[in-house]
């Protein structure tokens, strides 16, 4: 599929990149892997002006210690990530995540920003523009309606990110730097709920780092998927457990991930947060498989990653 | 628009052009240099028929824009045997039949290449990880590991 037209830059460093969007009028992206924005593009779901290279930011891709918090850049890719030996010694679930994720070849091209700012996704959304111009456009595109729930006052497009439920199992908080300075906040508060638009994003901001207290976890991912390879989680869930403490973070249902926390490792708690986590996903038939089963197995998933999650703890 | 002068290796030796800032690697290499050995299966990313590797790391070339592989080194498909003279891998793609209707083979060829180079001991469960990231709807899945394998077995006999 061909590409619209639009300009490239390349920002040398964050200020730099920051200022290219300012001279931009709104109608840049930043691109970092491309592995979500080019095929959005493609489609025309997105239509920039110019394109921000961030790839040459040096900073953006490194991982680092500072004190007892883990730095990781937001340009370093998922597979460095995973064969990070942090990644894998501290933080299982983040491990898994990012094995599951899509496939090797894309996980050595997305970067870790990238896979946690990427669009939300919906079966009748991710269309091309002659497909979504004869269905008529759904909210998500500007329309007045949603074309999978009729009279649905919201968008039901689903966040697909593995690895951002994994990082907020473990608490994560992320480093945003835009035209109005710097900010950091906690990784669930990135979500603004609202499908259409899904992040609480301030116009030019640039998600730089991730930061995660750097404490030995045990914990697991669990992922729904028709393939396993290439393809977006229908459900996903990720557990972690630290100092006794336990996370659990469901996503792929819905425009924004959900988290709750254990009460203990019981297994009664953890049947009372299996079952809250189904009684809250509000799957519809926006995916390849049809919400009753996508909800039934929220429950399911969450008990099997919880399990998992406790048992590598012993 | 503005065009943007890129430079780059491919297979080794030195190009460079002035392209459209939207240009895709894959259309560059197809069309300005005629390496027609990457394919636009989905044009989305999904399937890997257009892979190639740059600076060691494959990549799909239908998401990555021109400019971005400045400085870079790319090798596609027509870079690894030379005059008669076949890579391992396409050898034994061609031995073990796991060739079918060939879209999809070069981009396997370049997945499992650059699998190959950056691993010395490979298990066959890493081999077919590594190989789901390519797409073959002719579904001749089994004979394209069987070709990995035995690529891989032949370097380590070597």
């Amino acid at each position: 599929m061909i590409l619209p037209k639009f300009d490239y830059k390349k920002g040398v460093d964050i200020a730099a990149a920051i200022a290219l969007y300012e001279s931009s009028k709104g109608r840049a992206r930043y691109l970092a892997g491309g592995t979500d924005l080019i095929p959005l593009v493609k489609l025309r779901l997105s239509t920039p002006g110019a394109v921000i290279d961030l790839k040459g930011i040096e900073p953006l891709r490194a991982v680092s210690r500072k004190g007892s918090t883990l730095i990781i850049g937001a340009n370093v890719t998922l597979f460095e990530l995973k064969t990070h030996d942090l990644a894998r010694n501290y933080f299982p679930a983040l491990h898994e995540s990012l094995d599951a994720t899509s496939c090797e070849t894309l996980q050595m091209r997305g970067t870790i920003g990238g896979n946690i700012l990427q669009n939300t996704r919906c079966l009748l959304y991710n269309k091309s523009l002659d497909w979504r111009t004869a269905r008529g456009f759904c909210y998500k595109m500007g329309g007045e309606t949603c074309n999978v729930v009729s009279n649905a006052a919201a968008c039901f497009s689903n966040y697909c990110s593995d690895n951002a439920l994994s990082l907020i199992s473990l608490s994560a908080g992320v480093k945003l730097a835009g035209p109005g300075g710097e900010r950091k906040i906690k990784l669930e508060k990135l979500f603004s709920g609202d499908g259409r638009n899904p992040f609480a994003l301030k116009p030019g901001e640039i998600l730089t780092e991730i930061r995660l207290p750097l404490k030995r976890s045990t914990g697991a991912y669990e992922k729904l998927r028709v393939r396993n390879a290439i393809d977006y989680p229908l459900l996903g869930v990720a557990v972690s457990i630290q100092d006794g403490k336990g996370r659990v973070c469901v996503g792929g249902i819905g425009p924004a991930p959900r988290a709750y926390d254990l009460k203990d490792l019981s297994a009664s708690a953890l049947k009372e947060v299996a079952k809250q986590a189904r009684q809250e996903a509000r799957p519809v038939s926006n995916t390849t498989l049809s919400p009753g089963y996508r909800k039934k197995m929220t429950q399911v998933l969450t008990e099997r990653a919880v399990k998992r999650a406790m048992k590598e703890g012993k | 628009m503005k065009t943007i002068k890129v430079s780059f290796r491919v297979n080794d030796e030195p190009v460079a052009f002035q392209v459209r800032p939207y240009e895709t690697l894959l259309e560059t290499l197809r069309e300005r240099l005629d390496l027609i050995g990457g394919k636009e299966a989905c044009g989305m990313g999904a399937c890997g028929a257009c892979t190639v590797i740059v600076d060691g790391i494959p990549l799909r070339s239908c998401l990555v824009l021109t400019p971005e592989v400045e400085g870079a080194s790319v090798t596609t498909i027509e870079g690894l045997g030379k005059d008669g003279d076949l890579h391992p891998l396409q050898e034994s793609f061609m031995e073990k039949g796991a060739v079918q209707c060939g879209f999809c083979t070069s981009g396997m060829i370049m997945t499992a290449k650059a699998l190959l180079d950056r691993n010395k001991k490979l298990s066959k469960k890493e081999i077919v990880k590594t190989m789901s990231s390519n797409i073959c709807r002719c579904t001749g899945y089994k004979k394209i590991v069987e070709a990995v394998e035995e690529a891989a077995s032949k370097r380590k006999s070597r």
